[in-house]
Formats: C-alpha cells, structure tokens, sequence
C-alpha cells in the first residue's frame, strides 16, 4: 500500500486502503508477538487431549498425550523479543483418527466486521514468521465454531533452522454459520501432525473438522523436531501489512478478557506468595461471627463468567489465609467462590472462629 | 468428577467444582469449561450434590441447567 508524495501529482496511494485492515484493531489474531505469557512464565507445556494454554491465548492440543511441549521462547527474528516454541518429544506416526497443533480461538465480537457465513464475506490474509528444524510443505486451517466450515491452507519452509516470512490468503467463507457473539468467531489452527480423518484438500472451503491439508510434513514424526513461531497476524484484506506491534499493557489487557490472575506476571498460580493477594476484611468486614466474606474484582472485564481457581498464600489449592483478630494469620483455611461474574467473585470463609481478614491468590480464566 | 457448590446466598447450586484441580465454574453458557461440564457428566462423570452424595439423576438434572 505505497504512499507517493511527488511534485506533479501530489500525494497517491496504490492498492488497497480501508479503515478495518488500515487503522484500528487491524490484527485480530492476540499476542502474536507471544510476548504474553501469563500463566507459564516461559516454562514448557506438554500437549494433552484436552486445550492447554502455553503463551496467552495459545492452545496446544493432540490426540494423544505427551507427544509435544509448547514454551515461550526468546528465540525470534528481528523486531521480535518472543515467538512460540513447540518441540516434538517422540516420533509420533499419526494413525488416521490422529491430530496434533497449535491454535488460537478469536471472539466472534472481534471478527463479526468479516461477515463471514454471508455473500459479503471479506478476503483475509493471515501472515506470520515461523522457524524449522524440519523444512517442506507445512500446513494449518481456519474453521468456524462448530466445525463444519474449514480452509486447509499451506505454507513452505525452504530452509531448517532459518526464520522465514509467510502470508496466506484466504477468500472469505460465504457459507455456513459464523458467529458474531462472545463465542468463537474464528478458529485458526496450525498443524504439526494429522491423520486422514482430519486433513483436506488445500485452499478451498469444506466441512471437515481439520488441522491441516492432505499431503503435508509430518512435523510430529520426527522426535526432537522444533517448530518457532511469532508475528502472527489475521487482518482484512489479500495483502500482508507489516505486524500491528501492540504496546506490552494493551496486549496484557486484550489477553486479560480471557485470562488473568492476581500473581504477578511471570509468577506461575500455586507459588507461595502474598504479592498480590485479593484481601477481604478489616473495618468493613471485621467479624464477630465465625463467617467473613469479600469480592476480588478482575482488571478486566471478562468475556463470559470465567473459571475461578484460588489458593492461600502458601499455595494450597481451594484455601485461604485467615487471620484473626490479634492472631497471627493461618493458610489451610476453608474458602468456598461464589457469585462469579464477569467482573468480580466473592470468597468466602466459614470457621468456628470469628476472623477480620481472609487473603486468597487466584486465577480467572474465560477462554474460549 | 464434579461436584455442585452452592451459593451462599441463594443456597441453591450455581457453579461446579471440577475436582481434579479444584476449579470452580459458574453455570454460564458461554464458560467453555461449563460446557465440557454438561457434556462429560452426560456421558457418564460422576457428578456429586452439595453434600457430597454421587448423583444418581445427574443426566436430569442437567437438562435442567441453562
């Protein structure tokens, strides 16, 4: 999109310019710098039949537990501090019924301009700088929330070892249901292994619940394999813009809709600590029975009423610190979570002994 | 596993502790662990009250959440 400033014609501009892919929240995709990383600090994940978060907002997930780790890693090209680190812990030959990736699941409140699902769907294009041990044809897929729209996309890494720039283009999906609400709006997965049963022909729209395309590197075969990842952008439009860099506070916050957690960042939930701690209590809520209560309000307003963990400050999961008055405070107390909204939770403590403060550490999550 | 957690207002269950790690999650359509809540215990996890006691209609009961 090259502006020309010159003395005949004055100011031109070539290609495509338009507000949703020029200004604003031009990246839909959050921390794609994979500067975020809340709830692991940079330490590993292992990839479990279930979602497991490594870097915020990034999922690791396989068909079979412990073939994979996910860490954030310092590793990244130029104008990057982070990117995503995956590494294959066994090779893995995928049965038909088999899948392994990464993905990031967007809010269909954030991508409801695409108007996917409808004859005005928007072209995007999704770019990213991803780094090998392996090199070849690798593969991902974008699907809507149900699973039965999918686009198996390709992309090549010509040399291991290397970061390298890729864009990939995709017309937008006039079929199908999209969803527009605080439910996932867009699914972009990239796949380090796949069986028949969820693979497809590239670079068209079918209905599969796939991870990848037919025909492409089986990055999860080979034990050791590494797989880096940074950059990752999803804007409007046919044509890759530079990467939207997110000041580090904006980035927490858009990550914070989906999780957050009193800790410190960089402090993994369960740590021994006290920095940070919801407190309930004092004057206000000074008891004189053996019951005390109090909210613990989140930064962040939520995207739905999330999952709330809590621990004292020893980490004991599911307790708080209790103190009584003129007593010195004990951890291991009973603590129960109640009215949990998107904005706020309430504790509560309930002892034979009359307490003043009740302190807990927790963590909210409201991922999709 | 789940087990259901009353509130303490309303003494009437409105979220669920999930009790391998000890989550508690709000009956909210939108919550992704809710939802895998209603899908588990409808293929068979065993689902305790308030009390502790397994449910024994816990499929009935949950077509009765939101």
């Amino acid at each position: 999109m090259p502006v020309i400033i010159d003395g005949t014609n004055g100011i031109t501009q070539a290609g495509e310019f338009n507000s949703s892919g020029s200004f604003g929240f031009k990246n839909r995709i959050i921390n794609g710098a994979m500067v975020i990383d809340q709830r692991n600090a940079g330490a590993s994940v292992t990839a479990t039949t279930v979602t497991v978060y490594s870097v915020d907002r990034f999922f690791v997930q396989g068909s079979v537990t412990s073939k994979f780790t996910a860490q954030q890693s310092s590793t990244a090209p130029a104008g990057f501090t982070n990117s995503l680190l995956l590494t294959s812990s066994a090779a893995t030959t995928p049965s038909a019924s088999d899948y392994y990736y990464f993905a990031q699941s967007i809010e269909g409140l954030n991508v409801a301009d695409l108007g996917f699902g409808t004859a005005n769907a928007k072209t995007i294009t999704i770019s990213f700088w991803v780094r090998s041990s392996l090199t070849g044809t690798f593969s991902g897929a974008v699907l809507n929330s149900a699973t039965d729209r999918s686009y198996a996309f390709t992309f090549t890494i010509n040399s291991a070892n290397t970061f390298e720039y890729k864009t990939v283009t995709i017309a937008g999906d006039t079929s199908g249901t999209w969803l527009k609400t605080n439910g996932v709006g867009i699914l972009v997965r990239f796949a380090l292994g796949a069986g028949s049963s969820f693979l497809q022909t590239a670079n068209s729209w079918g209905t599969g619940n796939v991870v990848g395309a037919t025909g492409t590197t089986q990055w999860i075969s080979t034990n050791g394999a590494t797989f880096y990842i940074t950059g990752v952008q999803l804007e409007v439009g046919s044509t890759a813009t530079s990467f939207d860099y997110l000041d580090y506070g904006r980035s927490l916050i858009q990550c914070q809709r989906y999780f957050e957690q009193s800790y410190n960042v960089g402090t993994v939930a369960g740590t021994a600590t006290s920095d940070g701690c919801a407190l309930s209590g004092g004057s206000v809520g000074g008891a004189t029975t053996g019951y005390i209560e109090g909210p613990a309000y989140f930064k962040v307003t939520k995207r739905a009423s999330p999952t709330i963990l809590n621990w004292d400050l020893s980490g004991n999961v599911s307790k708080c610190n209790r103190t009584l008055s003129g007593v010195l405070s004990t951890n291991n107390s009973t603590s129960s979570i109640a009215t949990i909204g998107t904005n706020a939770f309430s504790v509560n403590s309930a002892s034979s002994a009359n307490a003043n403060i009740i302190q807990i550490q927790w963590t909210a999550s409201a991922e999709l | 596993m789940y087990k259901l957690n009353k509130d303490i207002y309303s003494n009437e269950p409105t979220s669920v502790i999930r009790l391998s790690d000890n989550a508690c999650i709000p009956f909210d359509p939108a919550n992704t662990d809710y939802a895998n809540f209603k899908k588990e215990v409808l293929a068979g996890a065993e689902l305790q009250d308030a009390d502790g006691n397994v449910m024994t209609d816990a499929s009935a009961y949950i077509a009765t959440l939101p």
